[in-house]
């Protein structure tokens, strides 16, 4: 079974295995668990083969959204994302199109049930939790419609530390304990009540909304108010291979991994170098997995500098400049080959590799989930918009945020309150993009233990500088807020390593001199360890580089932030620059002997539902003429049961491919319903 | 000014076809649109049923041209259109409604429908699934169909661009300038064009350009609701339509398309009169207990999308063709009544006859459709 046992930050908790087949075959997966990780734990990455040209298909967003994933439950074609695993369930590949039961009794009628509540919050995510919780404080009833069977949205993904501050957005906790604060905080009251596994279907015009409650039942509410914290889905991007069972979003590997704890991949490799794509490469290390690489189109990280020095510290290599050309395959993505760009971003063919991997992961960005705003200010409604459904940005910042969305709400249903103007300041300062780098600083190494920081870039973060008992540390620079970077500016460092254990960054170490040649210095380590005092491991600069072969003295756990501080004996030279633990052996990084070049640069796929080609397109929109989006449904694009979430982002760009202007094309209209719902669940009627 | 032989206002399923057929005549035509493109108007919202099967000789003969035409479409043209002869099927549970439609029967035979009442058992084999309990029979029309409203658009734009028509896209019609009984040009936002004849082919707004002529086109639009499923594999052929009303609606009806999915549609009752197209909530828990009442197969397939669209009904439910008496160079395609899809092609090919070959052989359909009839009759099969 590919399953994660044991893992640095995550408790693996103890679950009841259960039987089910596959396909006709017995297999085993654990009760409750999406029937999606199941198969993958059991191997299993393709879910159905598409009626268009029979090719395989695998999961894309692990996230309910996609519906890429369905396969045939019990003879239903369902999202296996989103459908908890039972004993016994028969699980088959959907092949084409499901046909319909036999069943020909008839329905039971029964009167739909309707909710009335004063704001309904869609997403209990990060910004939709806090939100709930400033307008529950001022009395309102508030209803929060998640479509997960658990609050925190992608917080209970994230196992990294988080950046920001304590006091404003729980700096330095990781993110799925925080998902569990705020669900605490949630339950305390009484005026707020939570639909898990329900997914809105649609916003309508007589101010109601229909829910799919329980992923059973269609119920409508009634409401005064609406926050959308629906949160965002990850795009998608477009060359040959993307299709393949194998290649889909990091954040599903997220999910696979950290939430359903399924060793899904040996060897991943990631396109996008943002906070995503830097932090997916993280997480596949804590659980095991080799990261092959990691390619960005831009001459920069676009992600914080410290989540890429940390992976590269792990010996991750950061290909700037580089694209991926095409995916290799037969039945799952085997191979993929990447190539620098020129100036103007067109692959140097010359520069082309290949490497071997098992699962490719696409963290080309995010979109805002802000349909339902769209639809509800159309209707008049009264309406806000919050974390990532409002503006991309880190979860830290979406916390704050949805509470100032939520006194905003508060005050559109006539409370008189004030919001702090200093909110608006801090929101803004939390979703601020990374600022300049500066040079390292010569650092001199003292007889006492004192801090050591390798955080050279302006981002919104201090918990280094709260955490520290003597107040040792302080914020230095221009903006005078979070944005500084973090100086050691009293000299009465205990040594408790503290700061080395709370920095999300791992950007922290602490070191003394013991002579005129040997230093020791405290590391932050969060794997699993693999080695044990009297060892002697490869110490990294802050780049990755190997300084030396250290001697490991001590270990030891700090509970709370649940990281290893380790301390090593290593030369008076290097001590400075000592920051990392190499985890990763160089020999996974290496490129294939032989380079793979793509047949038809144009046949990656742009609607995935109905797997229709670039070229497809192109061709189609020269050939009518095509102004306007709704056109591309003449050869399905667009009309499979997404709809039209994932192609739509990229249409921009294909209308630029075919020689039209996309400000001169019609975008696509958005329709209920959001999510497909059975008819026998959708019906009202007298109970006869 | 820009001078044509015709101007059409409207690209949509009725504009589309007569700008092409009237520029394969020869004819230097133009169409104003105010959308950006062709069928933003009614044609996207428009769910593909193609039925001859009607209660008089004027839409009869319209639709039978318009399937004749549609069925040759991809031989003839090139394009695929998605037609499907799955036939159309009047599924009865009432005396009362058996009594009428077998009274109709027999007109629609002398018209030359291909049309017959059939067993329940029949209609069983027909649609697998269906509700037994009290079927009495039904009509059957085995030649109707169905195709995709949205392809035959882009067919119809592309034969007529090709023929040489000119699109006007993003062009609203702000006025008509008129001498004595004619028409001289039209302006729009962007430009003044005139013309020879003006045909009004603008749908739901046919009423406003009529207005801006000086006539009172008695064209009301309501709205329907319609909606789409996930695609099953294929098990029933005809559209099938239950014109049983309850107290939320009148008749509806759905078929599986090409594709596999299920689309279907109701008349809301009482109607919604209006050009809002925006959904509400009743409509889903109405229109599925309709159809899991009449098919209760159908109560596992999921609802994947749905929509609104307007059908600009007549008083008497049949549409408004002709030219009207006080302005001798103005020709009317108005009043669809939800139909436009079908009646479109058709029409177009008769309307262009009548103008470009001034023949009279479609006079039964210009006086059965005329503007000054008295509107007192009622559509049975609108």
């Amino acid at each position: 079974m590919k399953r994660i046992t044991a893992h640095p930050v995550l408790e693996v908790k103890a679950r009841q295995e259960v039987d089910f087949t596959f396909d006709g075959l017995p297999v085993k997966g654990l009760e409750g668990e999406p029937v999606s990780s199941a198969l993958f734990a059991n191997g299993i990455k393709q879910f159905s083969i598409h009626k268009k040209d029979d090719a395989p298909q695998g999961i894309f967003c692990a996230n309910g959204q996609c519906s890429q994933c369905s396969v045939i439950i019990d003879g239903m074609p369902l999202k296996s994302c989103v459908t908890p695993l039972r004993a016994g369930m028969d699980v088959r590949t959907l092949v084409h199109i499901p046909e319909l039961p036999h069943d020909d009794e008839p329905c039971f009628l029964s009167r739909l049930e309707t909710l009335k509540t004063d704001v309904v919050v869609i997403g209990g995510g990060p910004s939709g939790l806090t939100s709930a919780i400033e307008l529950a404080k001022l009395g309102f009833d508030v209803t929060i419609v998640e479509d997960k069977e658990k609050l925190g949205g992608k917080l209970l993904l994230q196992t990294h530390k988080f950046f920001g501050s304590q006091e404003d957005s729980f700096a330095g906790t990781r993110g799925y304990e925080i998902a569990e604060l705020l669900e605490k905080q949630i339950r305390e009251f009484p005026n707020v009540t939570v639909l898990y596994e329900t997914s809105v279907v649609g916003v309508y015009k007589d101010k109601k909304i229909g829910v799919y409650k329980n992923n059973g039942k269609y119920s409508i509410i009634d409401f005064e108010g609406l926050v959308i914290s629906a949160g965002a889905r990850e795009k998608s991007l477009v060359f040959p291979g993307n299709d393949l069972p194998g290649v889909y979003g990091a954040g599903a590997f997220q999910t696979l991994v950290n939430r359903d704890l399924v060793k899904a991949s040996e060897r991943v490799f990631i396109i996008g170098s943002g906070n995503v794509g830097l932090i997916a490469a993280y997480h596949a290390l804590q659980a095991g997995i080799s990261v092959v690489g990691i390619v960005d189109i831009m001459e920069k990280v676009s992600g914080y500098k410290v989540h890429a020095d940390k992976i590269k510290r792990m010996g991750v290599p950061v290909y700037l400049n580089t694209t991926v050309l095409a995916a290799f395959g037969k039945e799952k993505i085997e191979k993929v080959t990447v190539a620098e760009v020129d100036d103007k971003w067109n692959p140097i063919l010359t520069t082309a590799r290949t490497y071997e991997t098992d699962t490719l992961l696409i963290a080309a960005g995010l979109t805002p989930v802000d349909e339902f705003y769209d639809q509800a200010l159309e209707f008049g409604f009264k309406a806000v918009k919050t974390g990532d459904a409002d503006e991309i940005a880190e979860a830290s910042s979406a916390m704050f945020g949805g509470r100032i969305a939520g006194l905003k709400m508060a005050k559109m249903l006539g409370k008189e309150i004030e919001i702090d103007r200093s909110f608006y300041e801090k929101a803004e300062i939390l979703k601020s993009k990374p600022g300049i780098v500066f040079e390292p600083v010569p650092v001199i190494i003292k007889q006492n233990l004192t801090p050591v920081f390798q955080c050279f870039q302006e981002i919104p973060c201090n918990p280094c500088t709260t955490v520290c008992p003597k107040g040792c540390i302080s914020l230095v620079g221009k903006f005078g807020n979070i944005m500084d970077t973090p100086t050691y500016t009293l000299d009465e460092c205990t040594g408790c390593g503290l700061c080395v254990a709370v920095c999300p960054g791992l950007a922290v170490s602490l070191a003394k001199r013991i002579d005129e040649a040997s230093a020791e210095v405290i590391l932050p380590h969060e794997y699993l360890l693999s080695f044990a005092p009297g060892d002697m491991i490869n110490v990294t600069d802050i780049d990755g580089n190997i300084l030396e072969k250290a001697e490991v003295k001590h270990i030891r756990l700090n509970k709370k932030y649940r990281t290893h501080l380790v301390t090593v004996k290593m030369s008076l030279n290097n001590a400075s620059k000592a920051i990392g633990i190499r985890v990763q052996d160089e020999s996974v990084t290496k490129p294939c002997a032989e380079t793979l070049l793509p047949e038809l640069p144009d046949n990656g796929i742009v609607c995935r539902c109905e797997r229709v080609t670039v070229k497809e397109l192109v061709d189609f929109i020269k050939k009518f003429r095509v102004r306007d989006v709704n056109q591309l449904k003449q050869i399905r694009a667009g009309m499979g049961a997404c709809g039209s979430k994932t192609c739509s982002v990229l249409y921009p760009r294909i209308f630029k491919q075919a020689g039209v202007d996309y400000y001169d094309v019609t975008g696509g209209t958005v329709r209920p319903v959001t999510v497909e719902v059975p008819m026998n669940s959708l019906i009202e009627g007298e109970v006869e | 000014m820009q001078k044509f032989d015709t101007v059409i206002i409207g690209a949509g399923s009725v504009g589309l076809p007569l700008s092409y057929y009237l520029s394969k005549k020869g004819q230097k035509v133009a169409v104003i649109e105010k959308e950006h493109s062709y069928g933003r108007g009614q044609n996207r919202a428009a769910i593909g049923g193609l039925r001859a099967t009607h209660s008089d000789p004027a839409k009869i003969k319209i639709c039978q041209m318009s399937i004749d035409i549609l069925k040759k479409m991809e031989k003839d043209h090139g394009f695929e259109i998605d037609w499907l002869e799955g036939g159309y099927l009047y599924p009865i549970y009432e005396e009362a409604k058996e009594t009428a439609l077998k009274e109709l029967l027999v007109k629609q035979k002398n018209y030359g429908l291909d049309i017959d009442w059939i067993s329940p058992e029949e209609i069983r084999e027909l649609v697998p699934g269906i509700n037994m309990n009290g079927l009495r029979g039904g009509t059957f029309s085995p030649h109707d169909g169905s195709a995709s409203p949205l392809k035959t658009a882009g067919a119809y734009y592309i034969l007529s661009l090709d023929a040489g028509t000119t699109f006007f896209f993003d062009e609203e019609v702000e006025e008509f300038s008129k001498e004595g009984g004619k028409l001289i040009s039209v302006k729009t936002d962007k430009r003044v064009i005139s013309a020879d004849v003006f045909i009004n082919a603008a749908g739901g707004n046919a009423k406003e350009i009529g207005a801006m002529c000086g006539l009172d086109l008695p064209v009301y639009p309501d709205s329907h609701e319609a909606g789409v499923t996930e695609p099953v594999k294929y098990f029933f052929k005809p559209m099938v339509v239950d014109l049983r009303s309850d107290n939320q609606s009148a008749n509806f009806y759905y078929y599986q398309n090409e594709g596999g999915q299920i689309i279907f549609c109701v008349t809301p009752e009482p109607k919604i009169l209006g050009k809002d197209c925006d959904n509400t909530s009743e409509f889903l828990p109405l229109i599925t207990r309709r159809i899991v009442d009449i098919h209760p197969r159908l109560k596992n397939i999921r609802v994947r999308r749905t929509w609104r669209g307007l059908y600009p009904m007549t008083p008497d439910g049949f549409p408004i063709v002709g030219r009207p008496k006080d302005i001798e160079n103005m020709f009317l395609a108005v009043g669809m009544c939800g139909q436009g899809f079908m009646l479109g092609p058709g029409l177009g090919k008769i309307i262009s006859e009548i103008i470009a070959d001034k023949t009279n052989k479609y006079n039964f359909i210009l006086d059965e459709l005329s503007l000054y009839r008295q509107f007192e009759g009622n559509e049975m099969l609108k």
